[in-house]
């Protein structure tokens, strides 16, 4: 038995690791970049289409923080052309315009040097200030104009990569520096800039890329740092640090652990239900076969079974929580909007929040307790067809004690093993129906996630979902080692 | 009703009679199942609406007849058509698209049966207009007057003043394309897995240590060549448009099989080096089921709405995509018990030792045996993706708001519950559409459990 359950979890952490990674690869493909996404929450303003030191440093700590200045996973498949550093460059479209210029001419020398020049070229426009003399003699305004629009271009051409593109904006440049003579002093470092694109075009080396490479980086890289923390901004997934929300800048782990206990709570309250509603039902049903209960409870379990829950939830709502039909519930919420009344006690509490649980609990419950009927009812069937049921009949023993105590107890086991497939259904389900009835749970927390796009949240979701699926899985499976005794697992 | 029962009776005794065939048997059990075969007739109604659903529910006319020029804007490929005036001999340009056909002066018009366009709004009746209400037209002279029959909404308005029975329609089109493209993914990947893992096991697929490896590397290089080297084409297609895309995916695949048969024919030669050619065992039935159960114990919905919601283009197709690649394991599961089973009958030694080729026992002799299950798991996987899909796009999670289907239907009804006909009609479609499926698959199953054969 310990064995088998030993075994049960060998198979339980190779899952647990493909979850992490599936969430892992589904937050690196993420659209938009994190980075930014902090940045642009922590402050506003500036000027368009420049950058402050300030926040390029920022945008630096940020990255630094998010882990993002480390390479993807333990080692990247990429082509030989390609050095082992570019993930070091902290801005991602010109990341991005850096690669494709490597997927497009293969010569990282080049562009490297072409990149380089560019830099150094954007921080000594930052760098500039006119002196007073300058001033005197252009208007103000234009000097200041055709600095904003040379920083502009300059940092606009870090993240492009065709050529046409390039070749105007580097043309627009050298005008720009052609017209002024107070300009006069950034006119080398740009011809050099556009002797190195030149060279990039000239000297290409594609055939590098069709040379792949395989590199490796240890446990310095995003998937390790996420799943053990780096012991300065993250403490890990296995800490169950799931970083930080995009939206109000609060620690994933926070929001979840103040939201999961009402998404646990129908899910459990839904399981239980469903089965001590189900059982009787499924026997009965069986017990009688053929006959009008057994007939009636059929059609109405099917219908159940294929009744989309997002549907059902709004008929209900709409019949017995609209103030034109029935306004027998609240619409949405798990208590009082005004909150508990300070000195309300527990069965206080229970009593308030009463009414705006049962709609919900229905829809939650009303799906598995169809599955758990229809699988209870035929398990019954099955064995009511035996032949120890027929000797028991014929020892003359009465019908009740037949179903109940000889044939009922054989008939569990289907019922336990689908509870790992109703415990992640109704965790799974949340989405649809908190989202429905506004209830602050874990799958309402994953609308908004959606809605705002709060990746990180999503993620965390996900990941957490599938951990307590597999728990469920676990359970089940232990749960049926214990019952039948016939199986022996070796 | 009474002649076709008999038929089938004629038919069940015939096929007793004198060659037992099984397909003749299970369709006149199914046949027998009334519930499975209404729904199975639905089923065929359902799949013509919805082949036709650009013709019955759109409105452009079918015919049109202005100024003694004949039109057939519904069918018409191009989107204008000119129009001389004979009189004055001035050129009327008419584009089909954004022509008040309502109210033009055409000699004679046949329009649609539903003659409104999903998602173009009717500004006279916009803001719920229920079935039963009176609802508006603007006649050409601009006077408010109450709808022709004809015109009538016959379900209803929701909020834009959109047609509902026209996006019924429409959704009908979506929902049956979901059970199609999706549940053809996953029964591709079902049968192929679940064949090679039930009829190869453990210990029957051998190769050497040479092309084994050999084989693992070159799918690695295969990947690099296919989409690392590529990455940036398909992805500069996916943003182009959908043919694009396509055209990229396919070249990508086509590059990763290309390399893939280079290295399994270098394995081949690798395989008669000393050292390499001792034999080894592909544990496929290990790979498939380890496979299977860990892809059973994910929360596929949650895994569904998060891979939706990170895809950068909204779209139905990223769906379906997604819920076929998830949801094999039912129909490979089912298959591979039965070629446990099939593999060992008779007829399949006999072709083993006639010497047949492996993957012809597998898929010309073993397959058409084993399929029985597995149909029956598709009917079910159709009704799953269909609710999957109309719950993603009442949450409005992954689905572009450009696409009507039932699901963003049901959801335009949640913000005012009075428009009682935005919930129950697509509701209703949604529902009946999956008891059709979930009764098909009942019918399947009971009509080809070979325990009830006599």
């Amino acid at each position: 038995m310990i064995r088998y359950i030993l075994k049960r979890i060998f198979i339980f952490i190779p899952t647990l690791i493909i979850i992490t990674l599936l969430g892992f690869i589904i937050s690196i493909n993420a659209p938009g970049d994190p980075v930014e996404r902090m940045v642009s929450s922590a402050q506003s303003g500036g000027e368009i289409g420049t950058q402050s030191l300030s926040q390029v440093q920022d945008k630096i700590f940020w990255r630094k923080k998010l882990g993002l200045d480390l390479p993807v996973f333990y080692f990247s498949l990429s082509s030989c052309s390609r050095p082992d550093t570019l993930y070091r460059i902290y801005d991602r479209s010109e990341r991005e315009a850096l690669d494709r210029l490597i997927s497009q001419y293969g010569n990282w020398n080049e562009i490297q040097q072409y990149a380089d020049g560019l830099k150094s070229f954007y921080s000594s426009l930052i760098a500039f200030s006119p002196d007073s003399n300058l001033v005197k003699q252009y208007n103000k305004n234009t000097v200041s104009e055709n600095m904003n629009q040379l920083k502009f271009e300059s940092l606009a051409l870090r993240s492009f990569y065709e050529d046409n593109i390039i070749t105007a904006r580097i043309n627009k440049i050298s005008d720009i520096l052609a017209a002024y003579p107070f300009l006069a002093s950034f006119r080398p470092a740009f011809i050099n800039i556009k002797s190195d694109y030149e060279s990039i075009k000239t000297n290409t080396s594609s055939w590098k890329n069709y040379i792949p490479r395989i590199a490796f980086y240890k446990t310095q890289n995003q998937y390790h740092r996420w799943l053990f923390g780096d012991g300065e901004f993250s403490r890990g997934l296995i800490h169950l640090d799931f970083g930080t929300s995009y939206t109000t800048r609060q620690p994933i782990s926070d929001v979840i652990f103040s939201k999961i206990g009402w998404s646990m709570f129908f899910a459990m309250l839904s399981v239980i239900l469903a089965y001590f509603i189900s059982i009787p039902v499924g026997v009965k049903a069986a017990a009688k076969r053929g006959s009008r209960f057994d007939k009636y409870s059929s059609v109405i379990l099917f219908m159940l079974y294929s009744m989309p829950s997002f549907w059902l939830a709004t008929l209900l709502l709409m019949t017995f929580a609209n103030t034109d039909v029935l306004h027998w519930f609240p619409a949405s919420g798990v208590k009082p909007p005004t909150g508990y009344p300070d000195a309300a006690g527990f069965f206080e509490k229970v009593k308030l929040s009463l009414p705006y649980l049962i709609l919900p609990a229905i829809c939650y419950t009303y799906s598995s307790f169809a599955f758990l009927s229809r699988t209870m009812r035929v398990s019954m069937i099955e064995t009511i067809g035996q032949d120890y049921i027929r000797t028991a009949r014929a020892k003359g023993l009465p019908e009740n004690k037949v179903i109940w105590k000889h044939a009922f107890r054989n008939s569990l086991l289907p019922i336990i093993t689908v509870f790992a497939n109703i415990f992640p259904a109704a965790i799974g389900g949340s989405v649809i129906i908190e989202s429905i009835f506004t209830i602050p749970g874990m799958g309402y927390e994953t609308f908004l996630g959606i809605q705002t796009n709060n990746y990180p949240m999503i993620i965390a979701v996900f990941t957490i979902t599938g951990f307590l699926t597999l728990v469920g899985y676990l359970v089940s499976d232990v749960l049926y080692a214990l019952v039948d005794p016939r199986i022996s697992y070796k | 009703m009474k002649e076709s029962a008999g038929h089938t009776e004629r038919e069940l005794a015939e096929g007793t009679k004198n060659h037992f065939s099984f397909k003749k048997y299970a369709w006149a059990q199914f046949r027998k199942n009334k519930p499975a075969f209404y729904s199975y007739r639905i089923l065929i109604f359902l799949a013509i609406i919805a082949a036709i659903a650009p013709f019955i529910a759109t409105d452009q006319p079918l015919y049109c007849k202005y100024r003694g020029v004949s039109m057939f804007p519904a069918f018409s490929f191009s989107n204008n058509c000119e129009v001389k005036d004979p009189q004055t001999g001035e050129v009327e340009k008419i584009q089909y698209d954004i022509a008040d056909w309502k109210r033009m002066d055409a000699e004679s018009i046949i329009f649609a049966p539903v003659p409104y366009t999903p998602q173009k709004t009717d500004i006279d009746n916009s803001g719920y207009i229920a079935p039963g209400d009176k609802q508006f037209f603007t006649t050409k002279d601009g006077e408010q007057a109450e709808l022709p029959t004809r015109f009538r909404h016959w379900l209803g308005t929701n909020k834009g003043g959109e047609d509902v029975l026209s996006g019924l329609i429409n959704g009908t089109r979506v929902s049956l394309s979901i059970g199609i493209l999706s549940m053809g993914i996953a029964s591709v990947l079902g049968l192929m897995l679940g064949a090679m893992a039930g009829y190869f096991g453990d210990r029957k697929l051998q190769t050497t240590r040479g092309s084994f490896w050999t084989f693992l590397i070159g799918i690695i290089f295969a990947w690099y060549y296919g989409f690392s080297v590529r990455s940036y084409a398909i992805a500069d297609g996916f943003a182009s448009s959908s043919l694009a895309m396509l055209g990229q995916l396919l070249l990508s695949v086509f590059i990763f099989l290309l390399v893939t048969l280079l290295f399994f024919y270098l394995g081949k030669l690798a395989g008669k080096i000393p050292f390499l050619s001792s034999r080894v065992f592909i544990p496929v039935d290990s790979i498939v089921s380890r496979s299977i159960e860990i892809l059973m114990s994910m929360p596929i919905l949650i895994l569904i709405i998060s891979v939706a919601s990170i895809a950068k283009e909204k779209s139905i197709i990223n769906i379906m995509v997604i819920i076929g690649l998830t949801g094999w394991t039912p129909i490979a599961r089912l298959t591979r018990a039965e070629f446990l089973r099939v593999s060992s009958l008779e007829y399949i030694q006999a072709a083993k030792s006639m010497g047949f080729k492996e993957f012809r026992i597998i898929f010309k002799h073993a397959l058409p045996n084993a399929i029985a299950p597995a149909l029956v798991a598709i009917a079910f996987g159709v009704a799953s993706a269909i609710l999957i899909e109309s719950s993603l796009s009442f949450l409005g999670v992954g689905v572009p708001p450009s696409t009507v289907t039932w699901g963003s239907l049901l959801n335009g009804g949640r913000e005012q519950f009075s428009a009682w006909w935005l919930v129950i009609f697509p509701g209703l479609a949604i529902f009946l559409t999956v008891t059709i499926y979930n009764l098909l698959g009942e019918g399947l199953r009971d009509a080809l459990d070979p325990r009830l054969k006599r």
